[in-house]
């Protein structure tokens, strides 16, 4: 998978990169062992041993799969609301036009907000922390549905109803491609915010995971403890950063490559 | 016959052909766009009139409660030290990102060292950093202005250093041809090629700011609309709680919309650019 | 040529330029040598993507060489000289869509600090020479690919150059401009004694224009023949091109572009 070639190109940046981390490990270990030391800043081998221990900890990798667990239910209930809904208002000029100005207002405000109504109706609990990363991201995946929707070209729509072709029928074949890479970007965008609102709910609101770990280890100034899973929820972040840009890329190609065809 | 040199008027350009509002006329437009929230909070209004249920007070509580907490009770004790951290924090992550951003982009070397642990520091999920401070520098104004400073930076900090580097390299040719100065090649050309990419990192460092605010009040602090809003919660002062909530709602919304009509004027050149190639 | 000739402004020395190294270099110029006097206009014509844009950088010092030397006034190009403005073929993208026509045309000139007054005169005189008067207030993305491209020239223009180098600066203009345009360079060069290389695919044009015409041919890039235009130096757009002489120098060009190394052989 390295090829020779990915190597001879890549080597300098990477080992620059190593560098860095290595000079943020050594710049990290002289604070906190000199003029940080009376503070709550572990040294390097804290931080690592108790990473290490949560890593041999049943329990911490439960609460890994329930993060991540949870935040993909999130996201994939918001997926299946924000383009419902999003199809139903984008084709219909009446809803689209009732809909703006609302849309409009709820597109800002972030899910913290709401965090304490939900927080009280539904407690420190899994469901509170599905219906708070709805909240997040369907909104923004709606958006982008209506506009996916309205972009598409409506002489092919127009076109494919002169060949008879049933609503559905015109939904499925036509809307729906063509409003795919709008789609495919917003659930890009929303899979890490789907983490993020996960590990808000559970810091913020108790809901089960990872950041509820965290809030109990701030609680008990275990900061070793705390700083290990920071460590843990940067990887987490970056797995899925990295896999929502792999599917909206496969999703893209192949929206490309059937619209190659067609054209 | 000059046909080449017709005047493209983003006003006057072809337009792709869009879809003629076929059946709705613009004043029911209008009407629909203004009636269905107005609609929506006469019909919550009305519901929760006579409702007695502990997690729905009357519409008409929430408002009287939000008109004595916000306007202007608390206001000075609590709004505005919320908004000057966020302001601050704001301020100083926009100046940290745009120069780091700037510098990053420039310099190879120190971009390489860097990069993977901006990466790296920009998935941890922005509130998540909020206990780290409070360890280390308490629950004071002070953590808060930090945390919001240092998550708010990571995206104006990505977006200036893509965007410094993705300036079209004609540009750059023509302010080395016309032997422009450092300072006016950096002012003059790339930070305003640069703009329209640093302008989105600048949109999102404010969502986050905003977020961690209210995250940083809610965890450890006395003062703030968030704290206010969760010892509400906390206290099962329920009307309380939601004219909390309706306030940072307002907050988010107005917040938001002065960003995009600062965004709209300086970017007028880049908005009217686009607009012309898509008509083209 | 005898010995008491100053020496050229511009002077293109056995440049030669390649992409990559070792087997699998690309040669794009090979051996390419040619001479400027002052206040000589000029044309560089060859067919097209034999790497006119790339030699054009390499003498303003944008791309680095391979081998040979590019000098003005005998010394050394590594960096695009002070006496040197060059007006980019991709116009679109060399305009800052920023700033309005007046200010584009004014960036160049302002570490130049001429003072308020004399600035402003330049940007004006400028901007009516290609015939912008009415557009100084709109933005780059307002017109159209020929005012656009005026717009390029004028900011070469106001910045006064001695040597004013130029891509083919009016392939998108129309007929009746661009006959405007040629006159314009011709009187710029009697005003300012400026020299000025213009690299064109028209070669009706370059006759038009030059007192010598370099021909390009391809394959890598080389000089295939410098000619001396035999036309007087006053020239008219009707009248000279209506000439004898005219259309043989236009055949002569013609023919050493289309078939340049049997005219080599001739020659030889």
């Amino acid at each position: 998978m390295m090829t020779g070639h990915y190597w001879r190109h890549n080597s300098r940046p990477l080992a620059y990169g190593a560098a860095g981390v290595g000079l943020l490990l050594i710049v990290w270990q002289v604070l906190a062992t000199g003029p940080l030391s009376g503070t709550s800043l572990p040294t390097v081998g804290q931080a690592l041993s108790a990473l290490g221990e949560m890593l041999g900890d049943g329990a911490f990798w439960e609460d890994t799969a329930v993060t991540a667990g949870t935040a993909l239910i999130g996201l994939a209930a918001s997926i299946v609301v924000g383009v419902v809904l999003g199809i139903l208002i984008g084709t219909s000029q009446l809803l689209r036009f009732a809909t703006s100005a609302v849309l409009e207002f709820l597109k800002p405000i972030p899910p913290i907000v709401i965090l304490p109504i939900v927080v009280l109706i539904l407690g420190p609990t899994t469901e509170m922390t599905i219906v708070l990363a709805i909240i997040g991201c369907a909104i923004p995946i709606l958006i982008q549905t209506v506009a996916g929707v309205f972009d598409v070209d409506p002489v092919r729509t127009d076109t494919a109803r002169s060949y008879g072709m049933g609503q559905v029928e015109i939904l499925g074949r036509v809307i729906l491609p063509g409003a795919s890479p709008f789609i495919a970007t917003a659930i890009r965008v929303s899979a890490p915010a789907a983490l993020v609102v996960t590990v808000v709910a559970g810091l913020l609101g108790g809901g089960p995971g990872l950041g509820q770990s965290l809030y109990q280890a701030q609680t008990a100034g275990d900061s070793a403890r705390m700083y290990a899973l920071i460590i843990v929820l940067g990887v987490l972040g970056m797995a899925f950063q990295a896999a929502s840009q792999l599917v909206e890329a496969k999703a893209l190609h192949w929206h490309e490559s059937k619209r190659e065809v067609q054209a | 016959m000059t046909t080449a040199d017709i005047t493209v008027n983003h006003l006057t350009a072809r337009r792709r052909p869009r879809r003629r509002s076929r059946r709705v006329p613009s004043w029911l437009k209008w009407a629909l766009a203004v009636g269905t929230p107005t609609l929506l909070l006469a019909a919550w209004w009305v519901a929760s009139a006579r409702s007695s249920s502990t997690f729905f007070p009357p519409l008409e509580e929430i408002l009287t409660r939000f008109q004595q907490l916000w306007l202007f009770a608390h206001f000075p004790t609590d709004v505005v030290p919320s908004l000057a951290n966020l302001a601050g924090g704001y301020a100083l992550a926009v100046v940290v990102g745009i120069v780091l951003g700037f510098v990053l982009a420039l310099v190879r070397p120190l971009r390489w060292l860097l990069e993977p642990i901006i990466h790296f520091v920009r998935s941890i999920p922005p509130v998540a950093l909020v206990p780290i401070f409070i360890t280390m520098i308490g629950f004071g104004n002070d953590m808060r202005i930090t945390s919001i400073a240092l998550a708010a930076t990571f995206p104006t900090l990505i977006a200036t250093m893509d965007g410094i580097r993705s300036v079209d390299g004609t540009l750059k040719d023509v302010s080395v041809v016309y032997r422009l100065t450092r300072t006016e090649k950096f002012t003059q050309v790339y930070l305003p090629a640069a703009a329209p990419q640093i302008f989105a990192g600048l949109q999102v460092s404010l969502q986050i700011a905003f977020i961690v605010m209210i995250a940083s009040e809610m965890l450890g602090a006395s003062t703030g609309i968030g704290a206010l809003t969760l010892t509400a919660q906390q206290s099962f002062m329920i009307a309380d709680m939601w004219a909390g909530v309706l306030l940072l709602g307002v907050l988010g919304f107005v917040i938001n919309k002065l960003f995009d009509l600062v965004k709209a004027r300086i970017l007028a050149w880049y908005f009217g650019a686009k607009e012309a190639q898509r008509d083209s | 040529m005898d010995h008491a000739t100053p020496v050229p402004r511009l002077a293109v020395d056995r440049l030669c330029k390649s992409y990559g190294s070792g087997p699998q270099a690309k040669e794009i110029i090979r051996d390419l040598s040619f001479e400027v006097a002052a206040g000589e206009v000029v044309c560089i014509v060859g067919p097209s993507g034999v790497g006119k844009t790339t030699l054009l950088k390499c003498i303003t010092g944008l791309q680095p060489l391979t081998s040979g030397e590019a000098r003005i006034d005998g010394q050394p190009i590594d960096g695009p000289p002070e006496q040197m403005a060059l007006v980019f073929q991709d116009y679109h993208r060399s305009l800052m869509p920023w700033l309005t026509v007046r200010k584009n045309i004014r960036l160049p000139l302002r570490h130049l600090r001429l003072g308020r007054a004399e600035e402003n005169q330049r940007i004006d005189e400028a901007i009516e020479a290609v015939g912008l008067s009415h557009a100084t207030e709109l933005y780059p993305w307002q017109l159209s690919g020929g005012m656009q491209q005026r717009v390029a020239i004028a900011r070469g223009l106001a910045y006064r150059p001695e040597i004013l180098i130029m891509d083919e600066p009016f392939a998108s203009v129309d007929a009746q401009t661009r006959f405007e345009l040629e006159d314009l360079c011709l009187r710029i060069r009697e005003q300012f004694g400026m020299t000025i290389l213009v690299v064109t695919h028209d070669i009706d044009e370059a006759v038009y224009l030059s007192d010598r015409v370099v021909v390009l041919g391809s394959k890598p890039a080389h000089v295939v023949e410098v000619v001396t235009v035999n036309l007087p130096r006053e020239r008219d757009q009707i009248t000279t091109r209506a000439t004898k002489a005219f259309v043989d120098e236009r055949t002569r060009v013609l023919s050493l572009i289309k078939n340049p190394h049997r005219q080599e052989m001739a020659d030889a």
